[in-house]
């Protein structure tokens, strides 16, 4: 298993590097949403006397900022590829490979994350010269981080892909997909940072996947938050990848039949 | 301007291919209520938000509630007009431009201009119109003091300026696929810039706020006519606005026909 | 000993039916009103180790249908099939590593990358001991002669270039059994000719049974000793290629050339074949005499046209 992830994973990063301009102005157009946010909330924090529900504007800049670190980290598979995918005949390709599809996916886009974060990095530092964010992670926050990204990655990735699999079944998914994505919008932490929520608000996002995808991996690193919680995290994100991977055990088998049964 | 029988042609033209591009469309009829559940899902979403924003604070950036809204409804309408008229066509001119599948445009008597920017419509995105006018018109009715027929007037022709420059800019940027191979990406990164134009544009810092107002005029379709209907508007800005975009459509047009002029030069 | 075994195997599609006019679409929402669709109606054979079979029939005739049966894609509907002893049915890890399925004019390789990667991948993916893996993989581009054409992306060959670099990634775990679907369409004269000669030239090395599905009769001319006529959905023949042509063409064309440099040609029966060549040998001064069977493409139209006639 470990040299096939190699192996996708530096196709991906060559194939990536490739395209670094593409991605570059991808980055760089999808930064306009968290940085909206972020105006949104300094006005608003520095209108309420310099902060809102304790958070300051270098605070909001510290999360959206690592917003964008989370949030590069968290693209995945679109479930509207599988269309596509389908019709192309790369699906039949990939069944006839005596290896599960998804490790093709799971270790493409791990790899293009390797490209992804490099690029990153420069767009990071004039974001943090022009909004000045308050960022003082402690090492065990740092360490936390690093393993919550991929966590997040792992849960959506895995997630994402079950979705798509609704494809087979019908192609008017356009409607179920865009709920999906908003409610992941409103309950992950996307839009604006969960604590200015209320309590109930806040234990709501705890029954869905979301927030261990955005909110969880961004605070680990901006805080505040307690050790106890960096570990409850981390114990949450490792709960639902075992459940995303459940949903899929269920899914896949059953989408690959209707396949078999319809021909795509 | 040209002579009265050609003019009426292109009208006719214009006419004919938008009948043409609805029916094509009004075969996907589920299509359509399904959009419509999604444009009332995207804006539920945006209301939602309104709403968390709200609950902190009693206005932004100098705008209150009706106000706000009243931005959420045009930025959803003018989303929504761009996404059915503008967007396609101007994407499918950039993959025609890379495929070589413009030459029609050189031999067609009529204006290559106009054909290129009515053949695609998306009809079915137009319940992101419906959905914002909903929007708008509720943020009217809850504002104090109500807007006055002045307000609606610069309101509509702000927004026909509006979203008449916009269709130059976009139409500038497939222009420049006759130059750059790349513009696709392009593409992409306005996308994600017009999100921008949720919240009024002055609430941005400085330099963001040129960039927008002037690279990319997101504040003239969407924060000038909200500020016009919602009467915050002086009437001396209306006319410098209009005349920005006559400016803008003068310009967009050079950058077309020049670039159309090496099209047919390069192509073999 | 048998690798492919075939019975009654049948394959049928719900496909949608939808009238025209408003009614009709709002209780399409409803209700969805399907029929059946026959695409493979009780096919029975069975095929050994190292043959090269050549599926032929019209386009929609049911071939492709068979041919996902048999690696997997498809789920039949009836009857059933087995390959190397095994059902492809459950797409079992086992069969998947010694078949192979290469689809003409689909891609299966990195598009952005040279074919050299994407046979790393391959290996990795077969999980390939590297030794065996590289001494197979330069046999394989030296026979179908890519070896400058390995390192450039797949996205700057041509068509042919394409075909001939999925055929080499197909075929490095050394698979058993080759499934080719239209593995020659859209390409140029010259580049079919080469990869029908490739094959040829992989079965008799490698022992590999090959089961080729092809409009094009030439590829099956070329390739195939035994053909498999699918029609309708229908097995309308199973046999050599040349007994194909006996069982279905009625005439022959004679042609005699005379001493005094003048060409006659008839047609016969063929029944009235020796009778008619002896009558032209009595009645002319005959210097040379050559007797056809009509053109195979005329035989399998013929065969077509029959089936369709047919019950």
């Amino acid at each position: 298993m470990i040299p096939l992830y190699a192996a996708h994973m530096r196709q991906a990063v060559l194939t990536q590097f490739q395209y670094r301009a593409a991605n570059y102005f991808y980055m760089i157009g999808m930064i306009a949403e968290p940085v909206v946010y972020l105006v949104v909330w300094s006005t608003i924090a520095r209108a309420q006397g310099g902060s809102v529900d304790g958070l300051t504007p270098g605070d909001f800049a510290a999360y959206y900022i690592v917003w964008t670190l989370v949030r590069n980290m968290n693209i995945v598979l679109t479930p509207f590829a599988w269309e596509e995918r389908i019709k192309d005949g790369m699906l039949a390709g990939q069944l006839m490979k005596p290896v599960h599809p998804i490790h093709e996916d799971l270790a493409g886009f791990m790899g293009w994350k390797i490209v992804v974060l490099l690029l990153w990095i420069p767009i990071a530092a004039v974001l943090v010269v022009l909004f000045r964010p308050t960022l003082n992670p402690t090492l065990l926050q740092g360490v936390v981080f690093s393993f919550a990204i991929w966590g997040a990655y792992l849960i959506r990735a895995i997630m994402q892909w079950s979705l798509g699999l609704i494809t087979f079944w019908t192609t008017r998914v356009a409607a179920v997909f865009e709920a999906y994505y908003l409610s992941e919008m409103l309950l992950s932490g996307r839009v604006f940072p969960l604590v200015l929520m209320p309590k109930w608000f806040q234990t709501l996002t705890w029954y869905f996947p979301f927030r261990w995808s955005f909110s969880f991996p961004i605070v680990a690193l901006t805080g505040p938050i307690k050790n106890r919680d960096l570990f409850i995290g981390l114990g949450m994100q490792v709960a639902w990848t075992l459940v995303s991977i459940g949903i899929l055990y269920l899914v896949w088998p059953r989408a690959v039949r209707r396949f078999s049964s319809v021909g795509g | 301007m040209a002579a009265d029988p050609r003019r009426a042609g292109r009208i006719r033209l214009t006419g004919t291919f938008l009948r043409i591009g609805v029916m094509n469309e009004m075969q996907y009829r589920i299509n359509f209520f399904l959009q419509l559940v999604q444009s009332l899902l995207t804006v539920g979403t945006g209301l939602i938000i309104l709403a968390v924003v709200f609950s902190k604070t009693d206005d932004l950036g100098g705008w209150s509630r009706p106000q706000l809204l009243a931005v959420m409804g045009v930025f959803t309408l003018v989303g929504g007009v761009i996404r059915t008229f503008i967007q396609p066509n101007m994407q499918r001119v950039v993959n025609d431009v890379r495929e070589g599948k413009l030459d029609f445009a050189l031999t067609k008597p009529a204006d290559a201009q106009l054909l290129v920017s009515v053949r695609d419509v998306r009809f079915w995105q137009l319940t992101d119109v419906l959905v914002g006018l909903v929007v708008l018109i509720v943020a009217l009715v809850q504002l104090t003091p109500s807007s006055n027929w002045q307000d609606l007037v610069a309101f509509v022709a702000l927004l026909l300026s509006g979203l008449i420059s916009i269709y130059c800019f976009w139409l500038m940027l497939a222009s420049a696929s006759f130059w750059l191979v790349r513009i696709n990406e392009v593409q992409e990164l306005f996308d994600g810039l017009f999100r921008a134009g949720q919240y009024p544009v002055g609430i941005y810092p400085g330099w963001l706020r040129y960039g927008l107002t002037f690279i990319i005029p997101l504040a003239f379709a969407i924060t000038v006519p909200s500020e016009a209907v919602t009467g915050r508007l002086a009437w001396q800005s209306v006319v410098v606005m209009i005349g920005f975009t006559i400016v803008l459509l003068v310009v967009s047009r050079w950058c077309w026909k020049r670039g159309l002029r090496r099209y047919g030069g390069a192509s073999s | 000993m048998a690798i492919i075994e075939v019975e009654d195997l049948s394959k049928t599609f719900k496909v949608p039916v939808r009238e025209q006019g408003l009614r009709a679409s709002v209780r399409s929402l409803v209700h969805r009103e399907t029929k059946e669709v026959t695409a493979v109606d009780a096919v029975s054979f069975t095929i050994d180790a190292g043959e090269v079979v050549g599926f032929l029939g019209p386009n929609g005739a049911g071939k492709t249908t068979t041919l996902k049966m048999l690696s997997g894609l498809l789920h039949p509907t009836g009857g059933r099939c087995r390959v190397l002893g095994l059902e492809p049915k459950g797409r079992p890890a086992e069969l998947l590593r010694q078949i192979t399925l290469v689809m003409g004019n689909r891609n299966q390789l990195q598009w952005d990358l040279p074919a050299l990667d994407s046979f790393e991948l391959n290996r990795a993916i077969y999980r390939l001991p590297r030794t065996e893996f590289v001494a197979l993989r330069d046999e394989l581009i030296a026979l179908l002669d890519i070896g400058d054409l390995v390192t450039q992306p797949i996205r700057n060959l041509s068509l042919g270039e394409r075909m001939k670099m999925e055929i080499a990634g197909a075929l490095l775990h050394r698979p058993q059994v080759l499934f080719l679907d239209e593995p020659t369409i859209g390409l140029d004269i010259t580049m079919q000719r080469r990869i029908r000669t490739f094959v040829a030239d992989y079965n008799a090395r490698y022992g590999a049974s090959v089961i080729l599905t092809s409009h094009y009769m030439a590829d099956v001319q070329a390739l195939c000793k035994r053909v498999i006529v699918i029609h309708h959905g229908r097995l309308v023949f199973d046999g050599d290629l040349t007994a194909l042509s006996e069982r279905f063409t009625t005439q022959r064309t004679i042609t005699a050339r005379l001493a005094n440099g003048e060409e006659i040609t008839i047609r016969a029966l063929r029944a009235d074949t020796a009778s008619a060549t002896t009558r032209l040998l009595a009645d002319h001064d005959v210097v040379d005499l050559t007797i056809e069977d009509p053109p195979i493409d005329d035989v399998i139209e013929q065969v077509f046209a029959d089936a369709h006639d047919t019950p």
